[in-house]
């Protein structure tokens, strides 16, 4: 656990760049709010954790060995069981809430924070409860009393004498530094509530030798003999155990014992622990009986032991004045604790080292409310000097010994006493030094009491190095930019900028000019002032930036980018008020093209709200619907195509064409009517394949279309022999739902020559082909 | 007779336990139980404001210190935590089997990662940030100095307490309430990798900031790090929907900056109390899927006028397309609304991409006409908006050209076409080069007439 400070020596080591110089606030405003919030009300008394998991850690402590639960497994549960575990968990809850209530009141008694809830009648109640029960422990009984030390609960004098004999006879069979602990403590609690109950103790020098025998040569404790291992928790419980026997004892305990219990405390702080800042601390490496034992829980123990002693003995215990300084530093460096414990053992043990009765020992804090310092609003280096609580000093001045530069050991020496002001309680320094300019000092403070007396009555820990900074306004003058010839250096554009305030120059210039910006800065007393960051930066259109420290030859590092640059000042330091960024204009950049192997300008990364953004939306762009003819046109040329039609037809009538050759007899005119009729049939077919949906059409008069064919074809053939019969069948389709969709037959050309018969089938494999066949035709018409 | 009934009962409330303690499933995505890593168990004091929040939320903590050589985060195969904290800035190597690999897997697996750095970062942390595309700055002794919006303070002058208030603009992240405050840094700053587009500032720095050790004067070389482009706190959300956070400052945790009042330098806004504490909750309330966290379902499409989902469309079909969104809330799923999901209907690329309306109740839908080429198409919901977890759904459908019979059947074009072949008409035959006769009704009676006539 040598890391348990790392972090707050990390936080030190940020706050104040030397060690040396760290700063220590005492006890404050917020440690009552962090107290008020950490120790909330639950139930009436101060829980943090859940009734469940009282129950349960009963429950553990009932039945402490685990293998009894699967035997118990199968055993059924009557209903009465529920009164038992309630009573079971009213009791756990008491012995645990009723040190968690000690802790809170104790915190808020030492922080001066009056009871906001009046918890005094139910705790009350579970003290009287505890003290009455025949079957709490010596350590229920002394929490018991604790808290009743702070409630002075309405008791009576029955159930404290019921308590001693109980709490005498634990004493006499403890064995284990606990046991030891909470009787005496009990003991002590009881002798300070009631001064009816006579609490004595005869066998004082055995106890005490008995508590002795567990200590070990380094100073430190075992919690009992059995366990080898001891810890700093340990010897402050001791210590107080010790405390406890020698106050109670009746007969004055030997003398010699409290010699060699002296010489154990020096011991003990033989082995504490330091930090770089001059905080001191108990480490804690045992985890023992008592669970895991933070840094701040040991020394708080070590610190209550070590108070407790003080107040029984009249002998002078020579504590080390620095390690008690050292040790308020560190309960207040660690701030304010996060959790409720340690919130509690901070503020006790700050509490204890300010009321230690060894009045050689009680630690006071220098601190400063303010480091930062401004010289431009005249502000004034304020010094607080309290004790740890926050309780001011008797009568002392402060003097201020000596400057260092900070980061350098060249040191003034001033020696200049601080005024008092006793409204504030500050002691105040009206005017810095003469030669303190802005920038960072470590000051160096010394505590002076008026009376020597009291000298002996604190430990001040000598010279306090803190780290001050000295702010102020920076003038800024002469700023201007220049444009250089790059060959003669002569000017060839300037221009006069206003800082910190607005500009808008306009500039341009090409690879072989220079760019100059100058400008001066002092401090308020008149000096030079070199701020730690003077940044120029250009910013090319495409966003890429380039920075410069050096403001002479920027020709280069610009990727080749000509185009505009957006100039952007930035001058700033942590002792400069005023610092600032500001836009100046911009230069137009003329520069040559980029060479092949020449850098490219670094990825930029991705702007995350452009990324996410809905994208553009997309319409598909359907195919334009083919161009047609208009309706009439396509109505004109059908009139024109059936002329030849009406003119045949009117030729015929012209012709006095007839059909009076049709065969009379029955025979030849039933043929010849079959003949007609076929013919007729497979016209009729053509009008229906056009008029009908063709697929139906071909699947349902399949066959009929086959037979009327062969009829048209075999027919007139045999009839009309050396004729030519061309028979074009458009758009037959029998053949497309069978086979494929795609496939189209588009002509069949059936003819004979001579005795031969030709079928010339063609087709094409597009399903399209048929609506341009229709156009094509019409445009060869035309 | 009264001890083996206490056991009992003792033994169902440990049954119970696990169920209380329910762990990470598509229906909740919020995480549940978390190992947090400290180098330091004083951490749990001086951070507890954090924790406490994590505590209350129903997370269950389970600390250990980061050299604990019985850290695991993996038993059998299977994951014991949904998310890790790291605020162990200084561990240089894990205790147990963890390294940083095994935090790699973790995070590939889907689980989240909050790392909190400082001054002191080790290797193994820069290590770690660098695999999520996040690059602190390499000069150990740099921390990020900002002299024109710093924390204003009566006792820390050296501006290395930066007072940040440009913060990502995403609802989701950072919760619907505006962070007026704005938030104590104090730490290292980092740059994102422009490689990485999965990484985001959650906090970035002022213009005027930059990375530097501040006791040291600045050489002639600029530093690595300045201006905006200094993340100080910066968020992945991983194609899994793993999210990472990282921040430069272990501090900005800590209560002390939790409680602490901040006033921005040449601002003459004065707040009570930092923003950290609303940064830090709304931020680690996103990182464990409390937040953002979406889920699609109902899927579906069908032509205008019908109902049911087709095996197919044919080109030119009008179809109607919805989808319902539903956003995880924290304890429930709740409507997702928003103007900017959109649909695609994809083959190779997208040749419709619309925008879905809203009802507001969680379905959104579209009508489109199916573009006139067929193929193999897919309804394509690719949805990744801000700090939501991304949505990539797909279904594939296939559209048909029309078939033969589909077409147009009297043209009137044509006209002049069908009149010839009816009447007594001609054409040419182009491919063949024949003159055709067509005389259907002219043949007929020709015919007769030829035969019969006297």
């Amino acid at each position: 656990m040598a890391r348990y400070l790392r972090l707050l020596l990390l936080a030190v080591l940020v706050l104040a760049a030397s060690c040396e110089s760290a700063v220590f606030s005492p006890v404050s405003e917020s440690h009552r709010s962090a107290a008020l919030e950490l120790f909330s009300l639950a139930d009436g008394s101060y829980g943090r954790t859940a009734l469940v998991q009282y129950s349960i850690a009963c429950l553990l402590c009932i039945f402490p060995d685990t293998d009894h639960y699967s035997t118990l497994l199968a055993k059924t549960i009557p209903l009465n069981i529920c009164g038992l575990t309630l009573l079971a968990i009213s009791l756990c809850c008491t012995i645990s809430s009723l040190e968690e209530t000690y802790e809170a009141l104790k915190t808020f008694k030492v922080l001066g924070i009056e009871k906001k809830h009046d918890i005094t009648t139910s705790s009350c109640a579970s003290v009287a409860h505890t003290l009455k029960s025949t079957s709490s422990a010596s350590k229920d009984y002394f929490q018991a009393l604790r808290v009743n030390s702070i409630l002075k609960c309405d008791l009576n004098s029955e159930a404290f004498r019921g308590t001693e004999s109980k709490l005498k006879g634990s004493l006499n069979g403890a064995n284990s530094l606990i046991d030891f602990y909470y009787s005496i403590g009990g003991l002590v609690l009881l002798k300070e509530q009631t001064p009816e109950v006579d609490v004595h103790l005869g066998d004082a020098d055995r106890i005490f030798r008995s508590i002795k025998a567990l200590g070990q040569s380094d100073g430190r404790w075992r919690l009992n003999s059995n366990n080898p291992e001891s810890s700093n928790n340990a010897a402050g419980i001791a210590l107080e155990a010790l405390a406890g026997v020698i106050s109670l004892a009746t007969p004055q305990i030997d003398n010699s014992l409290i010699t060699t219990l002296k010489n154990d405390l020096l011991k003990l702080f033989d082995g504490i622990e330091r930090y770089d800042d001059g905080t001191y601390y108990f480490d804690e490496k045992h985890v023992g009986a008592l669970g895991h034992q933070s840094p701040i829980s040991a020394s708080a123990s070590v610190v209550r032991g070590i108070t407790a002693v003080a107040a029984v003995t009249s002998e002078n215990l020579n504590l080390p004045g620095d390690k008690i300084l050292g040790l308020a530093k560190f309960f207040l460096g660690v701030g304010i604790p996060g959790s409720a414990q340690d919130l509690y053992h901070q503020i006790d043990a700050l509490s204890c080292l300010e009321n230690i009765r060894q009045v050689e020992s009680t630690p006071l804090i220098l601190s400063l409310p303010a480091t930062v310092i401004s010289v431009t609003k005249k502000d004034q280096l304020k010094v607080r000097v309290s004790t740890v609580l926050g309780s001011p000093a008797r009568t002392l001045s402060v003097r201020l010994m000596q400057i260092f530069v900070s980061g350098s050991k060249d040191a003034s020496v001033i020696d200049q006493k601080l005024k008092f002001n006793a409204v504030s309680g500050m002691h105040v320094l009206e005017t810095l030094p003469k030669n303190i300019d802005v920038g960072s000092y470590v000051f160096s403070f010394e505590i002076i009491f008026d009376n020597p007396e009291h000298k002996k009555a604190y430990v001040t820990g000598g010279r306090t190095r803190v780290l001050v900074d000295i702010t102020g306004v920076i003038k800024i003058g002469n700023a201007e930019i220049v444009i250089l010839d790059g060959d003669h250096g002569s000017i060839e554009t300037q221009k006069k900028l206003t800082l910190p305030g607005g500009n808008d120059v306009a500039l341009s210039a090409n690879h072989l000019q220079k760019l100059r910006l100058s400008f001066d800065l002092t401090t308020p007393s008149g000096n030079a002032f070199n701020p730690h960051q003077a940044f120029l930066k250009l910013r090319h259109e495409s966003e890429v930036d380039h920075i410069f420290l050096d403001f002479l030859g920027l020709v280069e590092k610009f990727f080749y980018l000509s185009g505009r640059y957006d100039i952007q000042l930035t001058v700033g330091d942590s002792d400069m008020e005023n610092s600032f960024l500001q836009p100046l204009g911009y230069v137009e950049l003329d520069l040559p093209d980029a060479p092949e192997k020449a850098a490219r300008p670094p990825p930029q990364p991705v702007d995350p709200y452009s990324r996410y953004g809905p994208k553009p939306e997309i319409a598909h762009i359907f195919r334009d619907p083919e161009k047609r003819p208009a309706k009439e046109l396509s109505l004109v040329f059908l009139g024109l195509v059936l002329i030849p039609f009406f003119g045949f037809l009117a030729g015929l009538v012209q012709l006095r064409a007839n059909l009076k050759n049709f065969p009379k007899a029955t025979v030849p005119s039933t043929f010849a009517l079959l003949f007609h009729l076929g013919i007729a049939a497979v016209l009729a077919l053509y009008a229906l394949f056009w008029l009908k949906d063709q697929s139906q059409l071909c699947l349902t008069h399949f066959p009929c279309t086959c037979i009327l064919l062969l009829t048209f074809l075999f027919g007139p053939i045999y009839h009309t022999e050396g004729t030519r019969l061309i028979g074009n069948v458009l758009d037959v389709c029998w053949a497309q739902d069978t086979i494929s969709s795609c496939i189209h037959f588009v002509q069949v050309k059936i003819y004979v020559k001579g005795p031969i018969l030709i079928l010339r089938v063609s087709g094409t494999g597009s399903c399209l082909k048929r609506a341009q066949f229709a156009i094509w035709f019409y445009r060869v018409r035309v | 007779m009264a001890a083996p009934k206490f056991a009992f009962l003792l033994l169902n409330l440990i049954s119970i336990l696990p169920l209380l303690v329910s762990s990470f499933s598509v229906d909740r995505p919020t995480d549940r139980r978390i190992l947090v890593l400290l180098d330091d168990l004083s951490l749990k004091s001086s951070h507890s404001l954090f924790f406490s929040s994590l505590k209350s939320r129903g997370f269950d903590l389970d600390f250990k210190l980061a050299d604990d050589p019985a850290i695991a985060v993996k038993r059998y195969g299977q994951y014991m935590y949904d998310g890790l904290i790291l605020l162990s800035p200084s561990t240089e190597r894990f205790g147990g089997s963890l390294d940083v690999e095994g935090v790699l897997d973790f995070v590939d697996s889907g689980h989240d990662l909050i790392v909190a750095a400082d001054a002191n970062a080790s290797d193994l942390i820069r290590n770690i940030a660098a695999e999520c595309g996040v690059d602190f700055d390499e000069d150990p002794s740099a921390v990020v100095v900002d002299h024109s919006s710093y924390a204003v303070s009566e006792t820390e002058g050296d501006h290395t307490l930066i007072a940040a208030d440009d913060f990502i603009q995403s609802d989701v992240i950072l919760g619907n309430k505006k962070i007026e405050a704005p938030v104590l840094f104090k730490g290292i700053g980092h740059s994102l990798n422009p490689a990485n587009s999965m990484v985001l500032k959650a906090l970035s720095a002022s213009p005027s900031s930059y990375s530097t050790n501040p006791s040291s004067k600045l050489s002639s070389q600029p530093p690595s790090l300045y201006g905006t482009a200094i993340s100080l706190v910066s968020v992945v959300q991983a194609r899994n929907a793993a999210r990472i956070m990282i921040s430069g400052s272990l501090d900005m945790f800590s209560n002390r900056l939790f409680r602490a009042g901040v006033q921005k330098s040449g601002s003459l806004n004065k707040y009570e109390k930092s923003g950290n504490e609303q940064f830090i909750t709304e931020l680690s309330k996103w990182i464990f899927h409390e937040r953002g966290h979406l889920k699609a379902v109902n899927l579906r499409h069908n032509k205008v006028g019908e109902s049911e989902e087709p095996s197919m469309y044919r080109i030119n079909d009008d179809l109607e397309f919805s989808v319902e969104i539903f956003e995880w809330s924290g304890s429930s799923w709740v409507p997702h609304v928003s103007k900017d999901v959109q649909v695609q209907f994809y083959m190779m690329s997208p040749y419709v991409l619309k925008t879905l309306s809203t009802n507001g109740k969680g379905l959104y839908h579209t009508s489109f006409k199916v573009p006139d080429v067929y193929g193999v198409f897919q309804f394509k919901v690719e949805y990744q908006k801000l700090g939501y977890t991304s949505l990539s759904l797909s279904k594939q459908i296939p559209v048909r050209p029309f078939k033969h019979n589909e077409y147009e059947r009297f043209i009137t074009t044509a006209f002049p076409y069908y009149g010839a072949s009816f009447s007594m008409g001609n054409y040419v035959d182009v491919s063949t080069k024949y003159m055709i006769e067509l005389q259907m009704a002219g043949f007929f009676i020709f015919s007769g007439v030829y035969l019969y006539n006297k």
